[in-house]
């Protein structure tokens, strides 16, 4: 399937596709770069990150199991699945678009994997590629669907999630799929590499080639043009309606890829429509985007976000701490980050909304 | 001042509304120099005059957007001193407004933008009573001869009716005694001629009614058709009340540009310019005409029979090293003619053809292409289609050739940095640093931005749309200048303004659009702003029936 390239507007009349709907980062503090408050809000993630482990590395409560290579593996190999479908997401977020499909195309693809080589007995080399082109497939689709027709990038891809939720019922028929998969996948899953799970590298690799794409290319440079100002980009020759489509695409091949990874972890498929995986995902974009590059989405500042979160809540588990204190800090972080932001924002004059 | 009274001049008591020595200014500017209006109960009266003359502030102040300095007004027999008049006084008063921007909500129905006005009708509860609105309301488009059900959605209108919504609603309070005064300005600025034509003939009736209506328009065959009474404003002062009278369109130019130069009208019309068929426009200068071969090599863009939105029919021939300047009021088809140039609209008919800086010539594609082609766009409306607000100044300048620092490590941000700290310097930006948000910039240093960010592609194609609007003086003087250069270094330069004097100083010769169609050249001595506006608002007597046949 492609995507034409047409002018996003025929004529002034007809306003240009889902502008209505693309939001913006929580800040957009537009990063007056200098001075020591710029450097400080650029690393004040990192900082608190910092803390918060050399916190948890002190506290006698938690102190002897945190700061161990043994706890550091189990924590970034239990992240990984998150930092990835923290790094598909903000891919149209760049953009000005939410994907709330994102979870369900990962869940729709560790599924479909897992069924195919237990009801199907597929090659896992195939039921992987299956899986992932499902979500190449999904992410095209809801790309067309924003950019073609224009509809809204928030309603259809939470249309989309709820629809994908339904099918992974039906086709699991609410069981979990544990036989009959290809023990090669979760063996990859468990093993580590010089002390670090190898999915890490996967997604290490992953966030490095994104950061390339966002950050190094003209092509990474016209999304966050786009995300700016859509109509402006069209008028300086970006061609926005294939660039948004292509990340679509692009985020939802990666959520199939997550899925195949969250497989390998877990080794087994449950009937979960992904919402658990999605949420922590878009609180890690959004706590991203107030650093590095404040008042953007950035794959330096996604990858800060997840581990600031993971950290914490290992820190507060081990300490004690009951399993309410994950999402509750995961929300807290978040409403506290863009809050700050956003003060820090308004202080300097800048339009923050 | 000269007041042509005629015979029948009103008495007092029959002037519903009287301005009297408004003097209204800004700054250093003086908007309303002691500026008198009076108008008669039950007719059309129409203010003219040339751009700032004074019109819209005189309705600005009645409406109490601003307030007047000296003068007094007097509605329907209260009078007040300027300082002491607000919205809330000329609106019991009985003024109503219907401004250019309908101020309609296109999406709900008929019956909720009349309730959103005048408020719902609640039964017990706070409950809304839909069936007495919607009758209310077809009550009152039935008087107003107004075709639609209260249902349909605004948007489903046709432009005249919703301007007639618009006008039914701005009047829904009125009682039977007709007491409210309608103050309509620039009512079919945005509308294509069969549908003013259908507003225009809607007032009337109304008028004959007995509904007094103000008027602001810039289509004197409109005014002239409708209206009982003119007064005509020059430089912020009345220069003539015409009561009852039947001017010519003649006379009215005359009153609103000084008495010499509405001669000239007439001899620099181009001939059958209005036709459309003229394949190349004639030109006052004879070196511009394509004899030879040579000369046509220099051609850097060929309009021919462009149609599409408001354009029916547009030729028009540019030259290396040209600046060609755009005239025409709101709706004449400016801002389409560049938009189509560059390719984001897709003529109807019609050929657009330039010619890059290596000789080739491309026909028509979108703008990716026509950029490729060495065509630029400095679009009018620079927040909403040529800033990146959120992002740094470098960003803004660098949008525009990208792929020129991409290396296979990656962007090279050295030569960026230096290449728009260079751009910065050399079109004078006033920036602390090239880093900084461009929403830092002032609205002038915006502008620059946006032009060095086309400049360093040196375009031979330049489209200006408005390049000076919310600029300050001084970076407008910069950007003079900086366009000039590019003039002098070949690029040729297509300027749409609707500052007439902007046009005079920046070009060697400006077109004139009226209705979509090329209706004059202008170039040498008559590239004046008072000519200008003489040829902006007038229009010649229409094609005849067979020419017309002809280009059709």
């Amino acid at each position: 399937m492609s995507v034409t390239d047409t002018p996003p507007l025929q004529s002034p009349g007809s306003g240009d596709t889902g502008a209505d709907d693309r939001i913006s980062p929580p800040v957009s503090t537009a990063g007056a770069h200098g001075g020591v408050k710029g450097l400080l809000e650029r690393h004040a993630l990192l900082l608190l990150l910092v803390a918060v482990a050399a916190f948890f590395s002190f506290n006698p409560a938690s102190g002897d199991i945190f700061f161990t290579q043994q706890n550091a593996s189990v924590l970034l190999g239990n992240q990984a699945t998150v930092a990835l479908l923290a790094l598909a997401v903000i891919l149209p977020l760049v953009c000005g678009y939410f994907d709330f499909s994102l979870g369900a195309i990962a869940a729709t693809s560790t599924v479909l994997t897992a069924g195919l080589m237990s009801f199907n007995d597929l090659p896992l080399g195939l039921a992987m590629t299956v899986g992932i082109g499902v979500g190449v497939l999904i992410g095209g689709l809801n790309g067309l669907l924003v950019t073609r027709f224009g509809l809204n990038s928030f309603v259809t891809t939470l249309g989309m999630a709820t629809l994908l939720g339904g099918l992974i019922q039906w086709y699991t028929g609410g069981q979990a799929i544990v036989n009959g998969l290809d023990p090669r996948l979760a063996q990859f899953g468990s093993t580590t590499l010089l002390g670090v799970p190898q999915v890490v590298y996967v997604v290490a690799l992953i966030a490095a080639l994104l950061w390339y794409l966002l950050a190094q290319t003209p092509f990474g440079r016209g999304l966050y043009a786009i995300g700016s100002n859509p109509r402006s980009a069209a008028l300086v020759g970006i061609r926005v309606q294939r660039s948004v489509w292509t990340t679509f695409v692009l985020a939802g091949a990666l959520a199939g890829l997550v899925g195949v990874l969250a497989l390998a972890r877990s080794g087994s498929a449950t009937a979960d429509p992904g919402t658990g995986l999605l949420f922590p995902a878009l609180a890690a974009a959004f706590l991203g985007a107030t650093a590095v590059r404040p008042g953007f989405f950035n794959v330096v500042g996604t990858i800060i976000g997840v581990l600031f979160v993971s950290v914490s809540v290992s820190g507060l588990t081990l300490s004690g701490a009951s399993t309410w204190a994950s999402p509750v800090f995961n929300g807290a972080a978040l409403l506290v980050a863009v809050g700050l932001s956003h003060y820090l924002g308004r202080s300097r004059g800048v339009r923050t909304t | 001042m000269t007041e042509t009274a005629s015979p029948k001049a009103p008495a007092a008591t029959d002037v519903v509304l009287r301005v009297a020595g408004l003097t209204k200014r800004f700054g250093a500017t003086l908007a309303l120099d002691k500026a008198d209006l009076a108008l008669r109960h039950g007719t059309v009266h129409a203010l003219v005059g040339g751009n700032g003359c004074g019109k819209s502030t005189t309705i600005k102040v009645l409406a109490g957007v601003h307030r007047g300095d000296e003068g007094r007004i007097e509605v329907a027999g209260t009078a007040w001193d300027v300082d002491a008049y607000d919205p809330r006084a000329g609106r019991a008063a009985g003024l109503r407004f219907v401004h250019q921007d309908l101020g309609l909500f296109p999406q709900l129905s008929i019956a909720e933008n009349f309730a959103f006005d005048a408020g719902y009708p609640t039964g017990p509860g706070g409950r809304v009573q839909w069936r007495n609105l919607h009758r209310r309301v077809a009550e009152l488009l039935t008087t107003y001869e107004i075709d639609a059900d209260p249902r349909t959605p605004v948007g489903a209108l046709r432009p005249a009716q919703r301007t007639l919504v618009a006008i039914c609603r701005a009047l829904q309070d009125q009682e039977g005694d007709e007491r409210l005064i309608l103050i309509l300005d620039e009512p079919t600025a945005t509308l294509p001629q069969h549908e003013s034509d259908v507003l225009l003939e809607a007032v009337r009736r109304r008028a004959d009614q007995g509904q007094t209506v103000m008027m602001v328009s810039h289509r004197m065959p409109e005014v002239l058709s409708v209206c009982d009474d003119f007064t005509v404003f020059r430089d912020g002062r009345t220069v003539a009340a015409l009561v009852g009278q039947r001017p010519t369109e003649h006379e009215l130019v005359r009153h609103m540009t000084g008495a010499a130069l509405a001669r000239t009208i007439d001899e620099s019309v181009v001939p059958g310019a209005l036709d459309g068929d003229t394949p190349v426009p004639a030109d006052d200068r004879p070196a511009a005409e394509p004899a030879t071969a040579a000369a046509d090599d220099d051609v850097v863009l060929r309009v021919q029979d462009l149609h599409g939105g408001p354009l029916r029919g547009v030729d028009l021939e540019l030259r290396r090293g040209e600046i060609v300047g755009v005239a025409g009021l709101v709706g004449s088809g400016r801002s389409s003619l560049l938009r189509t140039i560059f390719g984001e609209h897709r003529p109807a008919s019609g050929r657009v053809t330039v010619r890059d800086a290596a000789g080739r010539v491309h026909a028509d594609g979108d703008p990716r292409t026509r950029m490729e082609a060495g065509v630029a766009m400095v679009p009018e409306d620079r927040a909403g289609e040529a800033a990146f607000a959120e992002l740094t100044i470098r960003d803004n300048l660098s949008v525009t050739v990208r792929r020129k620092y991409w290396r296979l490590w990656g962007m090279s941000q050295r030569q960026e940095r230096a290449d728009a700290a260079d751009l910065v310097a050399r079109y004078g930006v006033r920036a602390a640093s090239a880093d900084a948000p461009f929403t830092s910039l002032s609205g002038g240093n915006q502008q620059k931005v946006v032009l060095a960010r086309w400049l360093q592609r040196q375009p031979s194609l330049l489209l200006l749309d408005e390049p000076t609007q919310g600029v300050d003086v001084m970076s407008r003087a910069d950007i003079y200048r900086t366009v000039q250069e590019a003039a002098a270094g070949g690029c040729t330069v297509l300027v749409a303004s609707s500052d007439l004097l902007e046009l005079c100083s920046l070009c060697e010769r400006v077109i004139v659009l009226q209705d979509g169609r090329v209706a004059a050249h202008v170039s040498g001595a008559q590239l004046t702003p008072d000519h200008l506006t003489v040829l902006t608002q007038s229009t010649t007597e229409p094609p005849s029936p067979t020419l017309q046949g002809a280009s059709r």
